[in-house]
């Protein structure tokens, strides 16, 4: 009896020690619950929720291109994007029927969509919004219409290479489009919607909406009448000319504003992927297309270079006269060529100008002048000027892919090679290099910035960001810039470029003419640069005409170009200028 | 003699006890299992076999099986069952046996037995039937018990049989559980702690060297370890191996740790979508968590404590050492089950498949757990009155 009185006490108090021990560790459990449900909850649930959430973003739309008159150059087109969502599709013969008849698809390809085992899948984008609201109004289980948008050019073909267009997400490709991305494209908004583990949307979760935020308007310095009808100029000089293709560029010397920025042929902005007309796009290999499709949407004003020729002629002046090497009345020979070291380097004119000063040998546009003004400056200092003008820089123009300058190295640089470079050979430099560099020569020595766009707009106009572009003062004096002013005034009133006057405007400009490489392929680029008012210089254009057939002289066929371009534009800019103040 | 003379006259008299308290915290977990079986189960029971009460339905009838059981069981004096002490165990033996011939598999493990309609896993019935050996075991060694010899006959003779559940069932949450119920009944009727406290560090030192030998073949070579040595890995860096051995571990903490203190409301967590897979059966804990929040958990913890310690006092007043042992065991099996359960799915320990108690989905789990409370309802009211 005893015994098991002792028996049941240390039973009764092991069965104590269990049930103690196991009430510990439930609390320690709890105390985990509370650790876990408590601290780490935050971290638990957003893992949870991204788990359980799908995210379905809303396109933003995209800031439009905006010229300076304000017209719409780039605007955006409400498409659709269809979808289907596998598991809530309740007829499928009838889902493959209707998108594959509304959409102009084959049966075959909306089937395999359709019963793809996936949470959403897309069927087509960029669908019209009169086919988007058709297939909407079937009310089929299962397909979703998302409304989207789509980049737009009204003006088709106008300034294409200098906006650009944007690919399949609406990101910029070229052009402006691609440099200006960040402001043009807005945020994207997205639909928050919670789902199960196999993306069946849950109801009664709700959904959480962010609303996208519009891209902001970019407004451009282009104006569309001057590029339309420098874009029109061209397109006939190439034509009466069967020239490969002609650039125009037009900018405001004083700012760099670019007016316009023409290079025909230009291509279909809303339809950037089909190839020049007479091109079958099958007849090619992928990657034989894409380079047709390179070379359509390159823009000879910035991506190429070229041998400026005799409008260089203005560089070596300005060196010439900022140096003291050369004074306007300075006078030389020119018997038809020039001897340097062993080499003879003819006049472009056979017999010679004979006698004449640097104004008359300018307006003659006469090699052995420049030449010999060339060799004066020295190698050195030449080069010094080369550089101190920026034609060793890049502009630092608001589009993509600009080229820079080839030139030699200072220390290959001989006499031969000065005297060719004296007269704008044995070099390249791009047209917006050119028209830049003669901006600042003319408009007192300020070497500006060639840009396009003027300021950024959010789309609900309260927010304006205007953009502002280096300017680097003392290029060359006011001085030389005046002189260099008189000097190119005479070349377009008594000399080479006289093509190029306008009656009742004073006009200063250079003409060119330059052979390109190989010598002898008998393959001429033909050019003139102007401007006006010669005495105070609002705008400036640059008109290259790459392989003309007949006459080549750029003070022929370049210079008439500029001429009509201006005989339209400068009472244009003048009306424009006295409506303004 | 005359003293159980007495308290069967007692009976006898109407004085009679039944432990209401234990009755209505069981019957109240068995409720609230079947809501949230329910809850855990219904909608992918709908999506999969469009019937979203079918889990509930089958738990329904396990659930009223089990407690016509309960009570069969506890009107039957429990010394009726000492006499089927041997053949509880030869019973369990050829159980198990009979899985290699006549086992049904699911989700991977072979498990279960048909008897007609009903599906029965072996390993519940070891479980009843160790408790019932052990209990008369201990019983007719009497004092030998305090010898190694007894000590160590106690100790290994469920061995075999979980051994056997781990290699025939391929089931090593069930051995554990059938060797920690041996360890505590054994650890109630010896009045030593020291080859205990021995036996627990030899448990924690081999425990230790597993999870360091794991830890140094994954730095080698992670192909070389099996699905448990996964499962290790897994628990000490669930993130790491979310995609696949860690998949279950971290859905259900992510189900844990989004309900917060207030959980999502009954029937609203997300979770149980598809996310974590079976979510009525082992992980049901990680719902409840979900839906009712940090209190809900607790209160579900709190609900097991009070079950504990009402079986603890029947223990403890029971008349004898045979009534006593059975309820230990009873304590034994529902404590090592909840604590391991709940230590799973918080992933305090690594990953293997327990249920919880009453609430997670599983008829055989919830008959058979059924059936051990009749036995201590039984035990229970040989309770003389004047002793509590």
């Amino acid at each position: 009896m005893d015994d098991k009185m002792n028996h049941k006490t240390y039973h009764r108090s092991k069965t104590v020690t269990v049930v103690f021990l196991c009430t510990l560790m439930l609390l320690g459990l709890a105390g985990r619950l509370v650790y876990l449900m408590v601290f780490q909850s935050e971290y638990y649930t957003l893992k949870a929720r991204e788990l359980h959430e799908r995210e379905r973003s809303i396109k933003a739309a995209r800031g439009r291109i905006i010229d300076a008159n304000g017209k719409i150059l780039a605007d955006n087109k409400t498409v659709c994007t269809v979808s289907v969502i596998h598991s809530q599709i309740t007829d499928a013969e009838e889902v493959i029927a209707v998108l594959s008849e509304e959409l102009g698809l084959s049966q075959d390809y909306v089937r395999k969509r359709v019963e793809k085992y996936s949470s959403i899948e897309k069927i087509k984008s960029n669908v019209d919004k009169a086919v988007g609201d058709t297939i909407r109004s079937y009310a089929l289980d299962g397909v979703k219409v998302d409304e989207d948008y789509k980049r737009y050019y009204p003006y088709d073909t106008l300034a294409s290479k200098a906006l650009g267009f944007t690919g399949g997400d609406n990101q910029g490709i070229i052009g402006l489009e691609v440099v200006y991305e960040e402001y043009l494209k807005g945020e994207a908004g997205t639909i928050l919607t919670v789902t199960d583990a196999k993306g069946v949307e849950q109801d009664e979760e709700g959904e959480e909406r962010v609303e996208p935020v519009s891209g902001r308007d970019l407004y451009v310095s282009l104006d569309i009448n001057i590029q339309s009808y420098a874009t029109q100029l061209a397109k006939q000089t190439m034509e009466t000319k069967e020239a490969d293709h002609v650039s125009i560029l037009v900018m405001n010397p004083q700012n760099g504003e670019i007016l316009a920025m023409v290079d025909v042929p230009e291509f279909d902005l809303n339809n950037p992927y089909t190839l020049p007309d007479g091109m079958d796009a099958s007849a090619f290999s992928e990657e034989k297309r894409q380079e047709l499709l390179n070379a359509m949407w390159r823009n000879g004003c910035i991506n190429d270079t070229y041998e400026p020729g005799s409008t260089f002629k203005i560089v070596t002046a300005a060196a010439g006269l900022e140096s003291g090497a050369v004074k306007p009345e300075d006078t030389f020979n020119c018997p038809g060529f020039i001897m340097v070291e062993d080499r003879k380097i003819r006049c472009h004119k056979v017999g010679g100008h004979g006698a004449e000063n640097f104004v008359q040998g300018t307006m003659n546009s006469c090699n052995p002048v420049f030449i010999t003004v060339g060799l004066r400056i020295g190698v050195e200092r030449y080069y010094s000027y080369f550089r101190q003008f920026g034609l060793l820089d890049k502009t630092g123009i608001d589009l993509p892919g600009e080229a820079g300058t080839i030139m030699h190295k200072m220390e290959n640089i001989g006499p031969v090679e000065l005297a060719t470079i004296s007269f704008g050979q044995s070099f390249q430099i791009t047209p917006i290099q050119l028209a830049t560099t003669a901006s600042s020569i003319v408009n007192g020595g300020r070497r500006i910035t060639p840009h396009l766009a003027v300021r950024a707009v959010s789309a609900d106009g309260t927010d304006s960001k205007s953009f502002t572009y280096p300017v680097r003062e003392d290029v060359v004096s006011a001085e030389t810039s005046e002189t260099m002013r008189y000097i190119l005034e005479q070349v377009v009133a008594e000399g080479s470029g006289k093509n190029g006057a306008v009656e009742g405007y004073r006009i200063g400009g250079k003409t060119a003419t330059s052979q390109t490489l190989p010598r002898g392929s008998g393959k001429y680029i033909a050019s003139f640069l102007g401007f006006a008012p010669a005495d105070d210089p609002q705008v400036l254009a640059l008109a290259i005409i790459h392989n003309p057939k007949g006459t080549y002289y750029g003070g022929q066929i370049a210079a008439p170009v500029v001429r009509q371009l201006f005989e339209n534009i400068l009472p244009y800019l003048e009306k424009k200028d006295y409506n303004r103040t | 003699m005359a003293q159980r003379n007495a308290s069967r006259r007692g009976q006898k008299k109407g004085e009679s006890f039944m432990d209401y308290s234990l009755l209505f915290i069981v019957l109240f977990l068995v409720g609230f299992g079947m809501v949230m079986v329910f809850s855990s189960s219904s909608y992918e029971a709908n999506l999969k076999l469009g019937d979203s009460t079918r889990y509930l339905r089958q738990q329904l009838f396990a659930s009223i099986l089990g407690i016509v059981a309960m009570m069969v069981v506890a009107n039957i004096p429990y010394h009726f069952w000492e006499r089927f002490a041997v053949p509880a165990y030869i019973g369990s033996v050829v159980l198990i046996l009979l899985i290699i011939p006549f086992g049904y598999s699911s989700g991977g493990a072979t498990r279960w037995l048909y008897i007609g309609p009903i599906s029965l896993q072996v390993a519940e019935v070891a479980k009843l039937g160790m408790i019932l050996f052990l209990s008369s075991l201990i019983c007719t060694l009497g004092k030998g018990i305090r010898t190694n010899k007894g000590f160590l006959l106690v100790l290994l003779s469920p061995a075999p049989v979980a051994a056997m559940i781990y290699i025939i069932t391929n089931n090593l949450s069930s051995a554990i559980i059938v060797m920690a119920i041996a360890a505590l009944m054994l650890f109630v009727s010896c009045p030593d702690y020291k080859r205990f406290f021995l036996l627990g560090l030899i448990v924690l030192a081999v425990a230790a060297i597993v999870i360091f030998y794991v830890v140094q073949t994954a730095e080698a070579h992670v192909d070389d370890l099996d699905f448990r040595g996964a499962r290790i890995l897994a628990w000490l860096d669930p993130e790491a191996y979310s995609d696949d051995t860690g998949f279950q571990t971290i859905q259900a903490l992510y189900a844990i740790g989004s309900g917060g203190v207030l959980g999502k409301g009954l029937g609203q967590s997300m979770q149980k979508r598809g996310f974590l897979p079976e979510a009525q059966n082992d992980m049901i804990f990680s719902i409840i968590c979900e839906e009712l929040g940090l209190f809900g958990g607790i209160a579900v913890i709190v609900m097991f404590l009070l079950l504990i310690w009402r079986l603890m006092i029947i223990a403890n007043n029971a008349p004898d050492l045979y009534g006593a042992l059975l309820v230990v065991g009873v304590m034994g099996h529902i404590a090592v089950q909840v604590i391991l359960n709940i230590a799973v799915v918080t992933n305090t320990i690594p990953n293997t498949g327990i249920s919880l108690p009453f609430i997670s989905y599983g008829g055989s789990s919830v008959m058979f757990l059924l059936i051990e409370i009749g036995l201590t309802l039984s035990v229970a009211k040989g309770i003389r009155l004047k002793d509590l």
